[in-house]
């Protein structure tokens, strides 16, 4: 901890030591493709000065304070000027200018437009040239909406939602059709649950911005549906740059709390690893005998496991940041060599007095005129979690004339841990109350490391070729995680409580080790050939790539179970379990012992790879129609290492193998010179593929919810096909308007389905056909046509989703036979996880170094677990988010900036109830999540 | 300057990437894991019929089941130890409906499954090295039929617990009340069970929709982590059982058992829960027991050592009951008014109870728990009014209750078991 302070105060002692010339920056966006432009020509209006754009479309020019007329130029592309572009002492003003190409014009074209600087609108022109259907978010959008993360700055484009908060659901689709790619390169999720990466612990320090791909075309992964999020990390800057933020946030119902709980910590928790503290104290192949057989070593062994295994209660701490950037760009002879260096520090507290979660509420089976629903398990209770999440991210450039490399590494390294006592009442499969203490560390790293080329070859430059190495490491350990269970009887006549273990009623206290590797080696290669075709510009586009992915997944489980021990005289305190006093003792037969638990069933090791080749043409038949057609091919291939628990070994046996040809076609219609007005279509082939998990044999107990996952090896991949439909209109000042439709069919899709003839055990199954059709609306629009509210701004973007899933033959039985009276079964019904309807509504007001805005996010009731004979469906509550953000740049150069947010304004609860025809809802989940006010500054240099 | 902030950032890296290995002492601790001599092993499936013989111990490995259609025999006096194992890995003997097991035991001879820790040679019925304590160092007998069963939403065939769906072969259930899966009699199953998640464990005999065709008597079971003995629907007869230091309840029965449980003895331990635990249809179909003929005896250390509960619809016949050796506190229960209510319809009949130390005040009636029982104060939880009133369930129980010393199994016939070697009874 010292260090840090240390490095803070070091940060806060050289901002004084740096200072700026002036200057003008930006890059030049191709109209024609979406692209930068190289090489094209920045001259100040009738003067001598002047500069071009490099490989990446940047461009810098020192120049005095002033105001300046500024000539943007390119061979065969419309000249530009911009009037009025403003330097102020010491500051860099940045232009980002889109030249469009004067195809069939023999005269110069001049286009003078007034200075704007909103890297927002670079990202609006993006979107604009872009062929594909696709929504971007900037890192201004972002900081403006005051998300510290991507998880909960990405669900500010339309149709994005995010589950659990961390999770992406576009469109309503679940992470399963949803692909998170880093750089335009796979990388593993890092959730041995999920199919796709977690987003919160990205921070948004290392964002360049995000792009949201909805429709594909032939150069993207064909393993999506819903939505490609390329998670941009930053470039290198064109100037030397540096910059600091400290913050921190308060919640009155989680901080400076007494009574949080915590588990002991080990001397790294603050770095976001443990130390060893909750290792595994045996090695990899230590037997252990039970005491029957070997009495002396039992001991031993049990000796070795740490001793915690209750909840502790110390003060929680308030929720603090910082992190810090520099980088800078030289030039060496003809070549400029860049670097860039980010580091970012979060700790969060978060308490919860009332966790109520994992409630079992049924349907009544022996009376169906009986609308209520029975409560079978009641849960509530309290936890603390503290989750530390360090980021650094470092890269260098080399750019020369005709060439680009860069290198970058990115390291995340999260500790969770938490502690929670939950009481537990069971009614109808047993009848008891149950006390557990919970203790829970989750270690999650990932190393990503991206070398990448960008080549320009050709007289005209017509060839460009890019490509990407990019191995990534990911590891999450669940370590020691401790569940301690009591029984607890109330005496009926004293009200006196009693607290037990008993195996058959409570379980007996359980403690387990899972490690989750990844590898994933990705390579990509991708050809550019400018040509011409019914003569205009055309573009040629071919590549291929390989993936590989490697994972293995091992689960370590002990139980602690007892001799001739009267347990009754722990008193219910857990830490007392493995007192030496109460380890078994061989002399007199009686104590707590360690037992293996493990199961090879529990661990498997597969391999994926995926190859792929494409080719696309990008082309136009008439002024007003741009088309890109193309064809993907991909083969895919997934190997499993496991065991099944009948004893039958598949060693590294193919279990998947397709190739497939996935088409597509987008058609742009201009429907004016400008091209500010759009009709976009488009057709996609997808496809949607098991994950590791659930292609597997594994069966997976999970003590907390008491359910078993199964595997289903005989799983095949889903294809999805993919219509899009969408009207834009590009305005003034940033405005903008969009109105989209979609359909998309699937073919056999996976979901996971509980077996209605096993209690508690559930499995993914290739469902019956399902189809989701919906469509979406946004607006961005300037209030100045409203006298005096020129410095306001108001979006609104609304989604609207209908789905439609068969069911499986278990499902349907199950729900047929527990209708209610005068309840009938629809055909079908909503897809898990999809939301019938997403809303963010915001205004943004920026004046003068002031900035303030107001946010609303919401989403429409949401079926979260599928129900299963006599449970009834849980569904997910609207939770309704109010944020409210002002900050102000401060000092001569408007490079510092102090920040305030509130967070949940209306204190809403998150809430999951089971719904039954005719009954009242029933909780499943619901905790209350506080509010949140947040000082941050940051200051730049 | 900035050297030393690129060497700040340096430094925070590099400590990102080192993770110290902590403890050194975790060095392995030897242990001697020579399971000693194994005649013959048990593994896998059960697929054509096979006899063991009582001239060798055999060993249980793992899931084994006999599938549908063969037979498996175990001679009297042959000795079965199971490996040691939990939840999924627990060593279990299935037969699967269509499959049947012929084990005759004798009561000088009788078929004895235990752990592989025993250490019951050849020739003996009992050994030396483990207690009534010893529970939960194998799985169990699970025995699994096509007869009739009360399940979830009126389906034929259900999974049994302890064995997970991807098993087809702990499927249990039907329409045929009078399959046929064998014979067992003269069998000690002892030091068994597993418990995977509630509602989810591996009784010490598990009884799945067993026929009337097949035999049920002379059955031990003793220090099984959960239930004694289980029966999920069926109807098959079943006599002369003794159930000893169960961890959880003694007998009990669901899903609409419909046979007959005839002389039988309950013995509770030091950690057991109630002697029976009764349960009633999960679906429509309903079916009644009788239980006739039954001695249990109880324990003052255990903290939940009832007598008897009735709950979710239970519904059958308990007829010469005798009970001794129980806390005070113990009691007969109807858990709330569904069950109440069958009582007052006739569909639960108690006769002839004798109770040592204890009288009608021991048979209570509970309202069940319709608002604030989820959250954490138990004091404010608001219960079901009574529905059996004047008399009161302890008042009309004076009628089948006496104070006394004896009745209920004739406890001679247990004279071959581990329980009585033990000096249980």
């Amino acid at each position: 901890m010292k260090n840090f302070i240390f490095l803070f105060i070091s940060f806060l002692f050289f901002q004084v030591t740096f200072s700026q010339t002036s200057g003008l920056a930006g890059i030049i966006n191709d109209g024609e493709f979406n692209d930068v432009l190289p090489f094209a020509n920045i001259i100040v209006k009738d003067t001598q000065t002047g500069t071009t754009t490099d490989f990446d479309g940047k461009y810098s020019l020192d120049l005095e304070p002033g105001s300046y007329t500024i000539v943007y130029s390119f061979v065969g592309y419309q000249t530009k000027e911009i009037t009025d572009v403003v330097i102020k002492n010491g500051e860099i003003t940045n232009t980002d200018v889109t030249l469009n190409a004067s195809a069939g014009q023999l005269d110069e074209v001049i286009i003078t437009t007034t200075a704007r600087q909103n890297t927002e609108a670079a990202v609006l022109s993006f979107q604009k040239n872009s062929v594909n259907l696709l929504d971007g978010l900037s890192i201004e959008t972002i900081k403006k909406s005051g998300a510290s993360d991507i998880a909960s700055a990405v669900k500010n484009v339309p149709g994005v939602s995010i589950q659990g908060g961390k999770f992406v659901y576009v469109r309503g689709l679940g992470d399963r059709y949803t692909k998170s790619i880093l750089n335009g390169v796979d990388v593993p999720g890092l959730d041995p649950d999920r199919n796709t990466l977690q987003l919160d612990i990205f921070p948004t320090q290392i964002l360049e911005n995000i792009i949201v791909i909805k429709a594909a075309t032939a150069d993207q992964p064909a393993d999506f549906t819903g939505g490609v999020i390329d998670i941009v990390t930053k470039d290198i800057p064109t100037r030397e740059e540096y910059s600091v933020s400290v913050g921190a946030t308060y919640n009155s119902d989680f901080h400076f709390k007494n009574n949080y709980l915590v588990s002991e910590k080990s001397s790294t928790d603050f770095l976001g690893f443990d130390d060893g503290l909750r290792d595994n104290p045996l090695v990899s192949h230590q037997v252990v005998p039970l005491p029957q057989q070997n009495g002396e070593a039992a001991s031993l062994i049990t000796q070795r496991f740490e001793k915690n295994l209750a909840a502790q209660r110390e003060s929680s701490f308030l929720n603090y940041n910082f992190s810090a950037t520099a980088g800078n760009q030289y030039e060496i002879g003809e070549k400029k060599l860049g670097y860039l260096a980010s580091v970012s520090y979060r700790n969060e507290t978060t308490y919860y007095d009332e966790y109520i979660d994992g409630q079992i509420f049924r349907k009544d089976e022996a009376d169906k005129s009986n609308f209520q629903l029975l409560a079978d398990r009641t849960q509530n209770g309290e936890a603390g979690i503290n989750n530390v999440l360090i980021s650094a991210l470092a890269g260098l450039t080399l750019k020369s004339e005709k060439s680009k490399y860069r290198f970058n590494v990115l390291h995340v390294q999260n500790g969770e841990s938490q502690a929670s006592i939950f009481r537990q009442s069971n009614f109808i499969i047993s009848s008891n109350n149950i006390i557990k203490d919970n203790l829970i560390y989750t270690q999650r790293s990932i190393t990503n490391a991206l070398l990448n080329g960008k080549h320009t070859f050709g007289t005209e430059s017509d060839w460009n070729v890019e490509w990407a190495l990019s191995p990534t490491l990911a590891r999450i350990e669940d370590k020691d995680f401790r569940v301690t269970p009591f029984r607890v009887s109330t005496d009926s006549e004293t009200g006196e409580e009693t607290y037990t273990i008993e195996p058959s009623e409570s379980g007996v206290p359980s403690r387990f080790f899972r490690d989750l590797e990844e590898i994933n080696l990705a390579g990509k290669l991708d050809i550019e050939k400018k040509h011409s075709l019914f003569s205009y510009d055309a573009k040629t586009k071919f590549g291929g790539g390989y993936t590989f992915k490697n994972r293995t997944f091992e689960v370590l489980k002990f139980s602690i179970p007892f001799l001739n021990f009267p347990s009754a005289t722990l008193n219910g305190d857990p830490d007392q379990i493995l007192d030496d006093e109460n380890i078994y003792n061989p002399d007199t037969n009686s104590g707590f012992f360690i037992r293996q638990d493990s199961n090879d069933s529990d661990s498997y090791d597969s391999d994926i790879s995926i190859a792929s080749a494409y080719i696309s043409e990008e082309f136009k038949i008439t002024d007003w129609l741009n088309s890109i057609v193309g064809l993907r091919f991909e083969q895919f291939n997934l190997n499993y290492t496991g065991e099944r628990q009948d004893g039958t070994a598949f060693n590294d046996t193919e279990i998947i193998n397709t190739s497939d040809l996935f088409p597509s076609v987008n058609l742009i219609f201009d429907l004016n010179e400008d091209g500010d007005k759009k009709i976009r279509t488009s057709f996609a082939r997808t496809t949607a593929r098991p994950s590791f998990k659930e292609a597997s044999l594994a069966e997976i107990f999970d003590p907390i919810s008491s359910t078993t996952f199964i595997g289903n090896i005989d799983l095949q991949p889903t294809y999805i096909n993919n219509f899009d439909l969408r009207f834009e209109k590009y305005g003034e000042s940033g405005d903008f308007f969009a109105l989209s439709g979609f359909y998309k069919s699937f073919k056999d899709p996976i979901e996971l389905s509980f077996i209605r003839r096993a209690y508690g055990q559930y499995t993914p199954l290739n469902l019956g056909d399902a189809s989701v059709f919906g469509g979406e609306i946004e607006v961005r629009k300037n209030l100045g046509f409203i006298g005096g509210l020129e410095n306001l701004n108001f979006n609104v973007n609304l989604s609207i989703i209908e789905s439609r899933q068969e069911y499986s033959e278990d499902e349907k039985e199950g729900r047929l036979d527990n209708l209610r009276e005068g309840e009938s079964l629809d055909d079908t019904r909503q897809l898990q996880g999809q939301s019938p309807y997403l809303i963010n509504v915001g205004f943004n007001y920026e004046d003068n170094g002031w900035n303030g805005g107001i946010f609303y996010n919401s989403q429409g009731k949401t079926l979260q677990i599928v129900g299963a004979g006599d449970v009834a469906d849980v569904f997910t509550l609207p939770f309704h988010n109010v944020k409210l953000n002002i900050s102000k740049s401060l000092g001569e150069k408007k490079n510092s900036t102090i920040s305030l947010k509130f967070d949940n304004l209306l204190d809403d609860d998150i809430e999951s109830v089971y719904q039954s025809f005719g009954g009242q809802d029933q909780i499943y989940s619901k905790w209350n999540k506080g509010q949140d006010i947040s000082l941050g500054y940051s200051i730049r240099f | 300057m900035k050297k030393f902030f690129l060497s700040q950032i340096a430094i925070i890296a590099l400590s990102l990437f080192i993770v110290s290995c902590g403890s050194d002492d975790n060095d392995p601790i030897p242990v001697d894991d020579d399971p000693g001599m194994i005649d013959a092993t048990l593994t896998g499936q059960i697929t054509n019929d096979m006899t063991l013989t009582s001239d060798e111990i055999w060993t249980l490995d793992g899931r084994v089941t006999v599938v549908d259609g063969a037979t498996l025999t175990i001679e009297a006096g042959t000795i079965v130890k199971a490996l040691p194992g939990q939840e999924a890995n627990a060593s279990v003997l299935i037969i699967a409906r269509g499959g049947k097991i012929q084990a005759n035991g004798t009561s000088s001879a009788p078929i004895i499954f235990t752990s592989s820790t025993d250490n019951i040679a050849l020739g003996q019925t009992v050994g030396t090295n483990l207690t009534e304590n010893d529970r939960g160092l194998w799985g169990g007998l699970i025995v699994l039929g096509r007869a009739k069963a009360s399940l979830s939403g009126d389906a034929t065939e259900n999974q049994i617990e302890g064995i997970p769906a991807s098993d087809t072969n702990g499927l249990y259930g039907g329409s045929n009340d009078a399959d046929n899966s064998g014979s067992l009699n003269y069998v000690s199953i002892r030091h068994g069970g597993t418990l995977i998640g509630e509602g989810n464990e591996i009784n010490g005999l598990t009884l799945g929709g067993v026929g009337a065709g097949t035999v049920i008597s002379n059955i031990e079971v003793v220090g099984n982590v959960d239930d004694g003995i289980e029966w999920f629907g069926g109807s098959v007869n079943s006599s002369n059982l003794l159930v000893w230091a169960q961890g959880d309840d003694g007998l009990d029965i669901d899903e609409a058992y419909s046979g007959t449980i005839s002389n039988s003895l309950v013995i509770a331990g030091d950690i057991s829960d109630h002697s029976l635990e009764i349960d009633g249809p999960a679906g429509s179909l309903e079916g009644m027991f009788t239980i006739d003929g039954l001695t249990l005896i109880g324990n003052s250390v255990t903290e939940n050592g009832e007598y008897a509960d009735l709950r979710d619809g239970a519904m059958g016949t308990l007829r010469n009951v005798y009970a001794t050796g129980f806390k005070s506190s113990a009691d007969v229960e109807l858990d709330n008014n569904e069950v109440s209510q069958n009582f007052l319809d006739g569909k639960i009949v108690f006769q002839n109870w004798v109770l040592n130390g204890d009288d009608n005040t021991a048979f209570v009636e509970k309202g069940g728990c319709i608002a604030n029982c989820d959250d954490m104060d138990s004091n404010n939880d608001v219960f079901e009014d009574l529905i059996i009133l004047s008399p009161t369930f302890s008042e009309r129980a004076a009628t089948w209750t006496t104070t006394g010393t004896t009745g209920g199994a004739n406890t001679n016939v247990f004279s071959w078991t581990f329980a009585s070697a033990k000096g249980a009874f």
